[in-house]
């Protein structure tokens, strides 16, 4: 089986924002459409301080709650992991956002829709180039992949770097953090 | 449009006549044509090669259009600025394309203030009847361009000016780079020189954020290096986003970088760890210069700029230990570009110290980038105008000003004067960014002529009599652009999409047409493609190459390290001393110079600096790019934390800043990565330009703050030369 997920440095994220804009033109996003949160944490006191950005979206969680609390079925889970929403049979109700512990559900005023990240950099190739989050981040601190395949670059960078959930085992989150 | 695009079209057009062909007609009917013509709705198509307008720095990508709109960009890999990745403004930018306030039509003020449409041959005609009287009545030299460097407006209006018989062509220099480069070029000669991030043991950057201000190539490169164990050592008053990649932060009291250099070169020379032998063989006035820093302790440059003895002593051992495979990195904007009445000599101080440490031209030390030029145009109608033998206004007055650049704000300062009478801008919203706004707008408003192109209102566009609308940068074709690098190349800005507003004009027609209204069509007989192509021809290389490639590299040109032994100044050496900055008042060679102002009890100095998601004012009214500065309230400023207890003001509060030009409110960000004694106030905020709806009134206005002054000798804005004090509103 194909298990779609990705790992995140934030060790290497410098908090630009590149993958939002990026994200933004590469799905045809309005301005105030944003897959992507930013968490930043500073810790210490003046002069000693330190720095941590981290970068949240849709975790593609394996035991998604959106989906389960979703009234229409319009939020669905796909046979390679991949969480997805049907725009036409999403009524709006904003379940998913409040069952999301991620917040990273994005309801759209304009067409009711609530959407989120879609994993899109799963199609990305040579013969389809894209400005996904993964494609463009300056410093090349997100990888994608299969975590079925133990020999894909995600799979190793995970148990190379310990990376984890973000909240560990709670959703089955594919999207894995180095910090 | 690209060669890509035309090629799918090529081929469909053949397809076209050939079933004509069969059809034994040997024509092509309008359908077939349109047929041809048609994309196919929804399908991804490589558009072409562009050059990122969103910064100076002119990234290189690839657009992909669907449908005719632009879709995805991808970042050029052979581009030396982009390697291959675009920065978040890049993406954002784009869709200035699609702005709702783009200019649409060229407007005339009225009598009331406001403006009105007017069509392009009226505008055309008035400017050049304006033009005319002004050399008439003045000479050409009462006339003024100031632009932010691009491809085609670098080429178009100094030579629409250079045919009028105007020197005075500026850029944005005083409010960016202008004391580095001139600084530097009194030291070595150059503008410019690259620290080899990459491979480098340490480099000290002195208020310059490859994070922050992103050059994604710079930014590849620190990251190669600190990944590699490097020590970076950032010299800041703010823990910028660099920090990421930084083993050392070393928060300063802003404007007393040059203390800090003059002290860790004294250690090195009382010392005698530097490279006698280079400094023997390649350069002059060593000993004027370790006899100005004897007295330049340590202990002496931590009651200046809050740096401890000990740390300042255990940097310069550092550096000189990590030699030659350590330099200070050159900056750009702010300590050694033009925030203090000392930026320049910081400069050339800086400099200098790198010569210490035997660094030049060696791999992991500091080097100049090779760069590659088009040959010299033989075709008669490419013939240049003559040379004006007059001297860019300003370059009397501040003589070590590099002439590249001039200083703008100086020359606008002669309109009330009456020494300038005529005033263009290109791309320039020199109003709001280059010195105090107020200041600057009164004198263009004081113009006989002013006029203004650019793609949308500013507050530069507002002083102006004319604003002309100029088509954006994804719906032109620009001169090839030469960049230097380790690899130097040129790259392409082509059109990638079509005009959106029928009645904008590309840079390049409009000083084409306003030559011909002028009466000096004769200079300017040739399309951008002619003249591109005629430029790239002196290389062997033709457009439809570069067309194609969008960056074409120079290998045989690329950079060899070894020690560098020749220099830009006249004897090819390296000066501790100058001759030209004693002319202008200042020491020999570099010694300590107080910032114009330091704040007491109670104040503070306002500083700037770039957020990854702006540029200057320019991005403001981007919504992509401001929805972000508005969801995580980037447009606060920042004050140290235990400072703000002290005060009584928390993270969020709303607080009124004031200096001795202006007073204004916004909200605080309440910070332990900021010293004490700074205010950190973006730079991009603060638009009072309701047209642009989306930036208008978010935030202050750094320049808002800040008196117009120049730096002395210089020509810098001194756009940290201010004191603010912040209190909480109601308090």
């Amino acid at each position: 089986m194909t298990r779609y997920g990705m790992l995140i440095n934030t060790r290497e994220c410098i908090g630009c924002y590149a993958c939002r804009t990026a994200c933004q033109r590469q799905n045809g996003l309005e301005a105030d459409i944003d897959f992507i949160r930013y968490e930043e944490i500073e810790t210490g006191t003046f002069p000693v301080v330190g720095l941590e950005c981290v970068p949240i979206q849709c975790m593609h969680c394996e035991d998604a709650p959106c989906a389960k609390v979703c009234p229409t079925g319009a939020t669905y889970v796909t046979d390679d992991g991949i969480v997805r929403v049907h725009e036409e049979r999403c009524i709006g109700c904003k379940y998913c956002m409040a069952a999301c512990p991620y917040q990273v559900r994005v309801h759209n005023p304009r067409t009711g829709v609530v959407d989120k990240c879609r994993f899109c950099t799963v199609e990305a190739s040579e013969d389809n180039p894209m400005c996904s989050c993964v494609e463009a981040c300056v410093t090349g601190c997100r990888i994608f992949g299969d975590l079925d395949d133990p020999e894909s670059d995600v799979s190793r960078a995970i148990v190379e770097l310990n990376a984890q959930p973000i909240m560990g085992d709670l959703t089955k989150a594919k999207i894995f953090y180095v910090r | 449009m690209s060669e890509h695009a035309i090629t799918r079209r090529g081929f469909l057009a053949r397809s076209a006549i050939g079933a004509a062909a069969v059809a034994g007609a040997g024509y092509v009917g309008f359908e077939a044509w349109k047929q041809a013509h048609a994309d196919e709705p929804g399908e991804l198509k490589k558009a072409g090669h562009s050059l990122c307008n969103s910064c100076s720095s002119k990234c290189g990508f690839t657009a992909y259009t669907r449908d005719g709109r632009l879709a995805t960009m991808i970042g050029d890999a052979d581009h030396p600025y982009c390697d291959g990745t675009l920065c978040a403004r890049g993406y954002g930018y784009a869709s200035i394309a699609y702005s709702e306030d783009r200019l649409t039509d060229p407007l005339k003020k009225q009598g009331d203030g406001t403006f009105a449409a007017i069509d392009w041959d009226t505008a055309y005609a008035e400017i050049a009847e304006k033009v005319q009287k002004i050399i008439d009545e003045d000479g050409p030299q009462a006339l003024v361009m100031i632009q932010d460097p691009r491809p085609s407006g670098s080429f178009y209006t100094a030579r629409f000016m250079q045919a009028l018989g105007s020197a005075n062509t500026y850029t944005h220099g005083v409010a960016c780079n202008m004391s580095k480069v001139s600084g530097m070029t009194q030291a070595i000669g150059a503008g410019d020189f690259t620290s080899d991030v990459e491979n480098a043991k340490m480099v000290m950057f002195i208020g310059r954020s490859y994070a922050d201000g992103i050059r994604p190539a710079s930014l590849h490169a620190m990251q190669k290096g600190y990944q590699k164990g490097a020590k970076f050592v950032m010299v800041d008053p703010r823990y910028n986003n660099s920090m990421h990649f930084c083993t050392e932060w070393v928060p300063i009291r802003p404007g007393t970088d040059l203390a800090l250099i003059l002290a860790m070169a004294h250690v090195l020379i009382t010392e005698g760890t530097y490279d006698a032998e280079y400094i023997a063989a390649n350069t002059v006035g060593f000993e004027d210069w370790a006899a100005r820093v004897e007295s330049c302790t340590p202990e002496w440059a931590e009651e200046i700029t809050g740096v401890p003895a000990e740390t300042i002593e255990r940097l310069a051992h550092e550096m000189w230990e990590a030699a030659p495979q350590s330099s200070i990195e050159q900056g750009w904007r702010a300590a050694t570009g033009c925030a203090h009445q000392n930026s320049g000599e910081t400069a050339r101080a800086l400099c200098l110290f790198n010569t210490l440490l035997g660094c030049w031209g060696l791999e992991g030390g500091a080097y100049t980038p090779p760069s590659q030029s088009a040959g010299k145009l033989t075709d008669p109608k490419f013939a240049a105008p003559a040379k004006p033998e007059a001297k860019i206004i300003g370059a009397a007055e501040y003589p070590l000003s590099a002439s590249s650049m001039g200083v703008s704000t100086y020359a606008l300062s002669q309109i009330p004067e009456g020494a300038v009478k005529g005033v263009f801008f290109y791309q320039s919203n020199c109003v709001a960014g280059y010195s105090n706004p107020v200041q600057l707008a009164e004198f263009v408003e004081a113009a006989e002529l002013s006029v203004a192109i650019d793609v949308q209102m500013t507050e530069t566009c507002q002083a102006c009599q004319y604003v002309l609308p100029d088509t954006c940068y994804l719906e032109r074709t620009e001169v090839p652009e030469f960049v230097g690098g380790k690899v130097p190349v040129v790259s392409l800005r082509d059109q990638v999409i079509e005009k959106v507003h029928p009645n904008t004009r590309p840079v390049d027609q409009i000083f084409t047409e306003l030559a011909e209204a002028c009466g000096v069509g004769q200079y300017f007989q040739f399309t951008v493609e002619e003249l591109g192509d005629a430029q790239l021809q002196t290389l062997g290389l033709s457009l439809e190459q570069l067309r194609e490639q969008g960056t074409i590299t120079f290998p045989e040109k690329a950079l060899k390290y070894a020690p560098k032994t020749t220099w830009g100044t006249a004897d090819k050496k390296v000066h501790f001393t100058s001759e030209a900055c004693e002319k202008a008042g200042f020491p020999a060679s570099p010694g300590w110079l107080e910032p114009q102002v330091m704040p007491g009890d109670g104040q503070f100095r306002l500083i700037g600096g770039k957020q990854t998601i702006h540029t200057h004012t320019q991005t403001a009214n981007i919504p992509n790019l401001m929805e972000i500065t508005k969801k995580y309230g980037l447009e606060r400023i920042w004050m140290n934390a235990q400072v703000a207890e002290e005060m009584g003001i928390q993270d969020g509060d709303e607080v009124e800043v004031s200096s001795e030009t202006y007073t204004g409110t916004t909200r605080v960000h309440v910070t332990n990565r900021i010293e004490p004694t700074s205010i950190y106030l973006p730079s991009h905020y603060g638009c009072s330009v309701p047209e642009q709806r989306t930036a208008y009134q978010v935030g202050l206005r750094q320049m808002d703050f800040v008196p117009f002054h120049i730096e002395p000798g210089y020509g810098g804005t001194m756009s940290q030369e201010t004191l603010v004090t912040v209190k909480k509103v109601g308090a």
